[in-house]
């Protein structure tokens, strides 16, 4: 992983951390968009926007990638890069959550 | 015969969220919005009033692949209306959300959506200022050319103010 990948995605947005675990399966940016308001009951509604802008900056920085296009939608699914970065920022998620939980 | 109305505004290449603000208010006071022409004619036809969010979005690469761009719009619900300049117009009725709903959401994809703005209209801007205005005001000043030296000069002046201005706004909206 580079300085510049490191820079960009540790920390991510939350965003950017539910289109990469949605695309541990191949999705369309629809589909994440329906998938992360069932994951989240709701509470986090990704706009077309955001999610267009955020898919193709991480294919353009290797982080997924495109596989086909189906009915005018593109399927992604994650790459060996975003598995990599996704795993740091799990990791992060995780020194956060045990750190506020030994405080109790 | 449909009734209908055209006015001109300028809204400056930051301006973007008034320019929203303008056309949902129209729309509330029963004038849906058609489209944009030459350097900022808009024009409306008579509705119902009611209350539809405007929202723009600038995305070359989208424009490069508008049907698929298009389509993940449409997927959440917001008409795509038409392109401008870059720009693309989209609108959802504000009864189809559930509270507030714009086509970001978050701060950072919003950002990087006015750094895109900032690429594609102001360093072009940029680039024809320093290859052509300035060389070309120094060139007139060399020759004698007086009044046209002041003309050239002016043109710079506007030039730098106008980039000032970006640059403050920009910085104003990062905060």
């Amino acid at each position: 992983m580079d300085a510049h990948t490191r820079k960009v995605y540790v920390p991510m947005t939350e965003t950017g951390f539910y289109i990469l675990y949605c695309l541990q399966e191949p999705n369309h940016g629809y589909g994440i968009v329906q998938m992360v308001d069932k994951l989240t009951d709701g509470e986090i509604r990704l706009a077309p926007g955001t999610m267009y802008g955020s898919l193709s900056k991480m294919e353009k920085d290797g982080l997924i990638r495109f596989v086909k296009e189906e009915d005018k939608r593109k399927i992604y699914v994650i790459t060996g890069l975003g598995i990599e970065v996704l795993e740091l920022e799990l990791k992060r998620i995780k020194r956060l959550y045990k750190t506020v939980q030994g405080e109790k | 015969m449909m009734e209908t109305k055209k006015e001109v505004r300028y809204f400056t290449i930051f301006n973007h969220e008034d320019e929203q603000e303008y056309l949902r208010q129209n729309h509330m006071a029963g004038w849906k919005f058609v489209k944009v022409t030459g350097l900022g004619m808009y024009h409306f036809e008579k509705c119902e009033p009611e209350d539809v969010v405007y929202q723009l979005d600038y995305n070359k690469e989208g424009l490069s692949q508008k049907t698929e761009y298009v389509q993940m719009f449409s997927d959440c619900g917001w008409e795509y209306i038409q392109d401008f300049f870059g720009y693309s117009y989209f609108r959802k009725s504000a009864k189809m959300m559930d509270g507030e709903e714009g086509i970001f959401n978050d701060d950072s994809s919003k950002m990087a959506m006015m750094e895109r703005v900032y690429k594609g209209r102001l360093i072009p801007l940029l680039i024809t200022f320093c290859l052509l205005l300035i060389p070309q005001t120094i060139r007139t000043l060399l020759e004698g050319q007086y009044v046209l030296a002041v003309f050239m000069g002016s043109a710079s002046i506007v030039y730098i103010v106008f980039f000032i201005y970006c640059a403050i706004h920009y910085n104003r909206k990062k905060r």
